[in-house]
């Protein structure tokens, strides 16, 4: 069977017409892996014998016809979603032999259905930065061109389904780290609005700003993963009590009247031209579609870096204090109580989480909370009223994933500054707790891909599913040549 | 605005971290120039208004507290690296 960018939903008629058994698909995937995965690093764990016990009970609910829509289906998920028994390490030293003694409702979820789980994939470690070069275990590379980065931190996870290494995957985005990785390595991924799905068992960055979401082939096979995946859970107070609709509904409708917004600063300095006249290519098309194309603004976007680093940061600051080397994680040396502690945190912890750490301590600090954190929370307010006045004229906003493609691993290394300015296309949609998928609309003269990203109104991501899977159909998509 | 190493300093104490003199100078450059960046935010002259925040979680809806079976000691110890049927920590009190 051939597995390039398979679609779930292929996989599933091949699943159920018995042309293939459930142990037999995941046994490709696994063959694939093996060949593959050597030059790409996406995967940190994959989980061969756990993935036939899997498949067996996939394929006893085929077999007695109580089917679901991932029944059987292999799929990867990000290595910082617990898995009860399966190693979590966040691609941390920190937690490198860590093993959850219980499932994330994600994964409850998922197990539900009779999903077969083919391995836990890298990201930028605690999911911190978007080039996955700061994991400790697999610094993943970029299917279309291996000097280059998947993009992050869901790296692993893009890189893997783009790669055809699994059909889909779970990812997590903090500010953008699904749909940057998505855009770098061609493949579609959607950030639900926040509250959509449960965040129980993903362990914590930013609690504020983390959701969980589906990187696929297509926006078809995101609406089949985030039916599967999203409700209110008595395990997560933020998780909204709202009706979780059929997210295939709007598949394959027209586009007729949709009005689609274009906030000028999203299309300006620090924008790669490439990109600009990629998206605004695919805006043209939309309105050949019958898309209405709205003019507005965003004046907020250039405080947008400064607001979301400082808001994420002193949230990451008070989440990674429970890893003291104590109760679970790396444990250091140390005489004393003390000792132990700031020993094993020094050491457990990369660079770049560390820095954050710093930072966010810093923006929560005594003489410094009112000039950073406060500003940053009124900024965030301004974000979302802004937001909504454009909602108040348009249906989804359009704009480039990423100001660059995927550049060649090591040019951003040395720079923090310049790696957390790369994210000014996607982290007002995390303040403002917007839905926002990444879906491909191009391919640079060296051919890689290029991602533009639908928002919708909050809970509205049956209107951007619908936005993107209007736009893929027309378009032909390119796989990476491995 | 270079950072004072005061100021690093301050901050591994209330990050609990350490770094060696070589690293101290290193992080001291990069959060000179993070620092930089965050202070743009400065210019922006709109304040925060807590009343405008919608709050997300509605305590009405915290579930009741009923005791349920909690994960088993053995589990949960699993992860650590050093037990005896507890936590085992080096003395806080001599």
């Amino acid at each position: 069977m051939d597995l390039t960018r398979a679609k779930i939903r292929d996989l599933r008629k091949a699943l159920d017409t018995k042309e293939i058994s459930a142990a037999e698909l995941c046994g490709e995937y696994f063959k694939k892996i093996d060949e593959k995965d050597g030059n790409v690093l996406s995967y940190i764990t994959v989980t061969k014998d756990k993935a036939l016990k899997d498949a067996e009970n996939a394929q006893k609910l085929i077999d007695e016809g109580r089917v679901s829509a991932l029944t059987g289906i292999p799929l990867a998920i990000k290595d910082n979603i617990c898995i009860d028994g399966v190693k979590t390490t966040c691609a941390s030293k920190m937690l490198e032999n860590f093993v959850p003694p219980y499932n994330a409702t994600v994964i409850e979820k998922l197990n539900e259905q009779g999903y077969v789980l083919l391995g836990k994939t890298s990201m930028d470690e605690f999911a911190m930065g978007g080039s996955t070069q700061t994991s400790a275990f697999a610094k993943t590379k970029n299917p279309y061109d291996l000097e280059r980065v998947p993009g992050g931190s869901s790296g692993g996870s893009a890189a893997a389904v783009s790669a055809s290494l699994a059909p889909a995957a779970l990812g997590s985005d903090t500010g953008g780290s699904i749909r940057q990785p998505s855009s770098f390595c061609g493949v579609t991924g959607i950030k639900p609005t926040y509250g959509r799905v449960s965040r129980y068992g993903l362990v914590a960055f930013a609690s504020s700003l983390d959701q969980i979401g589906p990187i696929c082939s297509d926006a078809r096979d995101c609406a089949v993963m985030l039916n599967a995946i999203c409700g209110h859970d008595r395990h997560d107070a933020t998780s909204a009590r709202v009706d979780t609709p059929d997210f295939t509904e709007k598949l394959g409708q027209p586009i007729n009247g949709m009005k689609v917004a274009l906030p000028k600063e999203f299309y300006e300095q620090g924008i790669d031209n490439v990109i600009k006249t990629a998206v605004m290519n695919a805006a043209h098309e939309l309105e050949k579609q019958g898309a209405i194309l709205v003019d507005c603004s965003m004046p907020s976007l250039k405080y947008a870096i400064p607001a979301y680093y400082l808001i994420a940061c002193a949230e990451a600051a008070s989440n990674l204090s429970r890893f003291d080397g104590i109760k679970y994680g790396f444990r250091g040396e140390g005489r004393t109580f003390e000792e132990l502690i700031r020993d094993s945190r020094s050491k457990g912890f990369g660079e770049e989480v560390k820095r954050r750490i710093l930072l966010g301590n810093y923006a929560l600090s005594s003489g410094y909370y009112d000039a950073y954190y406060k500003k940053a929370l009124a900024l965030k307010q301004e974000i979302i009223r802004q937001y909504d006045k454009i909602f108040e004229q348009a249906d989804v906003i359009l704009t480039p994933t990423a100001p660059t493609p995927a550049y060649k691993i090591g040019e951003q290394d040395n720079d923090p500054v310049k790696m957390y300015q790369a994210d000014i296309c996607t982290v007002t949609v995390n303040i403002a707790k917007l839905p926002g998928i990444s879906t491909t609309c191009g391919y640079t003269e060296n051919g890689l891909p290029i991602g533009m990203s639908f928002i919708g109104k909050r809970f509205d991501e049956q209107t951007i599913l619908q936005a993107a899977d209007a736009w893929e159909q027309g378009f032909q998509t390119v796989a990476p040549k491995l | 605005m270079a950072v004072e190493l005061k100021t690093i300093e301050h901050l591994c104490e209330l990050s609990k971290l350490d770094y060696d003199e070589n690293g101290m100078k290193k992080v001291m450059g990069e959060m000179s120039d993070i620092i930089d960046l965050m202070d743009e935010i400065k210019s922006f002259d709109l304040n925060y208004d807590d009343t405008k925040d919608g709050n997300e979680i509605r305590f009405c809806d915290t579930r009741e507290d009923v005791p349920e079976e909690s994960f088993p000691t053995e589990k949960l110890l699993s992860n650590a690296e050093n037990t005896d049927g507890c936590y085992v920590v080096p003395k806080v009190v001599e």
